[in-house]
């Protein structure tokens, strides 16, 4: 009889979470929009983007590494193939020219190619020796990459690649002409960026609380009673693997688009793995609110508040080349290995802990002790 | 075999068969040449002291080891994925598959060249007939140590592969769990961070049929199972006597429960054995006649029960029969009654509990 209010409340809490992150979100550009009139200037609106492809990128990695426990270093590397594969289908230097959205629907399933077949043959690897793969893998994708220079144009990168193409409806409902997505008006990208980031929240949310994510935290929690009560453990994985590699592909083939170029292979290295990492693991491992806020924090910090630290620095005289703490580029991931040292120590479980029920029954029997009498004791 | 076995539990079928199971660990020989059969509807008991070879013998029916020697039979047919044409079948489609891919990553820049460069000047339309036929012309121009040698290791090398993830996958207990055998661990080994409902749903596994899409897009399939996976959870949880703890983590959950907990688990996949290891380990007397009754409950539901124990009270409680083992080797088997008397039972093990 002591089914806990505790519980439900702490899952409509996380959910809740989200919501209010991603709504905040959507109210942004207005907010912007209203200190632009005033006369004022924020300057957050296209940084917002990269905190953006980073939260699907962590979304991604959520699958392996939150909900499905192993350790994987190399999600970049599938980013790079989401990118190029997106370039290679769009570019008019090559003749598949697909355009945006059959090209960036194609990255889902060419992510997942490539998650399948690093996956088959390495998932049967225990903890440690997957994440070394993983690592090495996407060291390997990168000099591919470099050294494919007759596909890949080297360390040039292929450019220019197309941005969207949305049909302005007219007043009757028909078609009115095409709108085409801008580099210089970001609040469209915003939106598209964010679009698709509350598509894979949803999408994570519906595999969380399916067979399918049961399978992946059993698997996580307890590998030899998942196998006893017949998951197979290499299938789940390589579905989680795949999983994650098409997202991260699809963040990587959208993150084309917006530069309108591929950027050499080499900003697809490991630092960027490592930052999805740290999103993943600063906000709370398997929690999807947990990951929003960890991009938000991370990126937030890598790509705002240190630029501005930056900028006040520059007009306060403090800079200068000679220091190596003349730049907040050299010392912030100085910042970053001490926030996750004292994560570590003190918060192990992520700024958002809370890893709420996710199965709760519709009807129990009405709750009415407190909540804090929780474990009950036993009938002796 | 005992001899005061009723007619009509001989004419039982025999659900499970251990035949000559032998389990050697190096040097060590955990389990010699044991051989039961278990017959459908009963509570039998495998007993011993500790380091006997029960749980080792558990370990080998449900598929976490190899046996050495023997077989072990459920239902009259050992659990394994045949080798026969699909496997080869298999094989063959990884094989191709790797030569080819080996054939085209080595010469992937050439092949590049060929059929995609040499086709397509800026601005034309691509032509897509030509590249295809100027892609596959590539490889009749390859020459033997770009395109024939790889090719044929790329074909062994898949085969290969086939083979072997043929051979390791043959006998897992994912595939013996879902053939119908469930069980539960000496020690505990729930799924902690998850709660009760969901311990149960994951045991339930087997028995759901959405599939990935439908739980990506929410087809009506995946409410329409949910709802019912659910349902059944809740009476499984009920069963045990748990269902107003339905949403707690399983960590939380008290010894005795936990215990309790394991079994609607295990219970889920919609057994017809289930395979108890020690279940009334550190519990207390009161709990222990509730799992008496529990066990017997499961009996009721059409589910046979194997459980190995230490508590004689529980064994010789419940058990129809019972099978002793010592040193890895079947020492004796039959009725409580029968144990109870066996001089060499009494030796090896029952002497000290009767007495003490």
């Amino acid at each position: 009889m002591r089914r806990t209010t505790l519980h439900s409340s702490r899952r409509r809490g996380s959910g809740r979470l989200d919501v209010l992150i991603l709504g905040i979100a959507v109210l942004l550009p207005l907010v912007d929009w209203l200190i632009v009139q005033m006369g004022g200037s924020t300057g957050l609106i296209d940084p917002m983007k990269s905190i953006f492809i980073y939260a699907i990128l962590g979304l991604g990695l959520n699958i392996v590494t939150g909900f499905t426990g192993l350790l994987h270093l190399g999600v970049a590397a599938f980013m790079a193939i989401g990118v190029y594969s997106f370039a290679i289908l769009t570019a008019d230097i090559y003749p598949f020219q697909l355009g945006f959205w059959p090209a960036l629907a194609l990255t889902l399933p060419i992510g997942a190619i490539a998650g399948f077949l690093l996956g088959a043959p390495t998932l049967g690897l225990r903890g440690d020796y997957l994440a070394i793969v993983t690592l090495g893998f996407g060291e390997i994708v990168q000099d591919v990459l470099r050294n494919l220079e007759t596909i890949t144009k080297g360390t040039q990168g292929i450019n220019p690649l197309p941005p969207p193409r949305v049909p302005l409806p007219d007043s009757l409902g028909g078609v009115n002409g095409w709108y085409e997505f801008q580099a210089d008006s970001p609040v469209p990208w915003y939106y598209l960026f964010l679009g698709f980031l509350i598509l894979t929240v949803i999408a994570n949310r519906h595999l969380e609380q399916s067979r399918i994510g049961r399978a992946w935290m059993s698997v996580r929690e307890d590998d030899l009673a998942s196998k006893a009560m017949g998951i197979p453990p290499v299938k789940t994985k390589m579905v989680a693997f795949a999983t994650a590699a098409a997202i991260s592909a699809f963040a990587g083939g959208l993150w084309a688009s917006s530069l309108s170029s591929t950027g050499e292979p080499a900003n697809y290295d490991f630092q960027v793995s490592i930052l999805a990492l740290c999103i993943v693991i600063i906000g709370g491992m398997g929690n999807i609110s947990g990951v929003l806020v960890g991009a938000f924090v991370m990126i937030g910090v890598n790509d705002i508040v240190l630029q501005k630290v930056f900028g006040w620095m520059q007009t306060s005289g403090l800079t200068s080349t000679g220091s190596v703490f003349g730049s907040p580029n050299n010392w912030k991931f100085l910042l970053f290995g001490l926030a996750l040292i004292l994560m570590m120590r003190f918060k192990p479980d992520g700024l958002i802990p809370a890893r709420a029920p996710r199965t709760t029954p519709k009807k129990l029997p009405s709750t009415s002790g407190g909540a804090g009498e929780r474990t009950g004791g036993t009938k002796a | 075999m005992s001899a005061d076995r009723s007619a009509s539990e001989a004419a039982r079928p025999s659900i499970l068969e251990v035949d000559g199971v032998t389990m050697r660990f190096g040097g060590l020989v955990a389990n010699e040449n044991v051989s039961f059969d278990v017959r459908e509807g009963e509570i039998f008991a495998v007993i011993g002291p500790n380091g006997a070879g029960k749980t080792t013998l558990f370990n080998a029916i449900t598929g976490i080891y190899q046996p050495t020697a023997g077989r072990v039979l459920f239902r009259g047919r050992e659990i394994i994925k045949e080798f026969g044409g699909r496997v080869i079948a298999q094989a063959l489609i990884v094989g191709v598959c790797t030569s080819f891919a080996l054939v085209v990553a080595l010469n992937l820049t050439d092949i590049w060249a060929a059929a995609v460069d040499a086709n397509y000047t800026y601005g034309e339309p691509f032509p897509w007939g030509d590249s295809l036929l100027s892609f596959l012309g590539f490889f009749k121009d390859v020459g033997i140590a770009w395109g024939l040698v790889p090719a044929i290791l790329g074909l062994f090398l898949g085969i290969g592969t086939g083979i072997v993830f043929w051979k390791n996958g043959r006998r897992t207990p994912d595939l013996i769990a879902r053939a119908g055998i469930a069980r539960t661990f000496q020690n505990i080994r729930l799924f902690p961070e998850l709660n009760l409902i969901e311990n149960v749903l994951v045991g339930m596994d087997s028995r759901l049929t959405t599939r990935f899409w439908h739980a990506l897009l929410r087809l009506p399939r995946f409410f329409r199972e949910r709802r019912a996976a659910t349902a059944k959870a809740m009476e499984l949880l009920g069963f045990v006597e748990l269902a107003d703890k339905a949403a707690e983590k399983a960590k939380n959950l008290p010894y005795g429960h936990q215990r309790r907990l394991e079994i609607a688990r295990a219970l889920a996949s919609e057994p017809k054995l289930l395979l108890l290891d020690e279940p009334a380990a550190g519990m207390n007397p009161a709990e222990t006649v509730d799992l008496m009754r529990l066990i017997k409950k499961v009996r009721e539901r059409g589910v046979t029960v194997v459980l190995i124990e230490h508590h004689m009270r529980v064994v010789m409680g419940i058990s129809d029969r019972i099978v002793v083992l010592q040193y890895g080797k079947k020492i004796a088997e039959g009725t409580p009654e029968a144990i109870k008397c066996d001089e060499r039972c009494i030796e090896a093990y029952l002497g000290k509990e009767e007495l003490g």
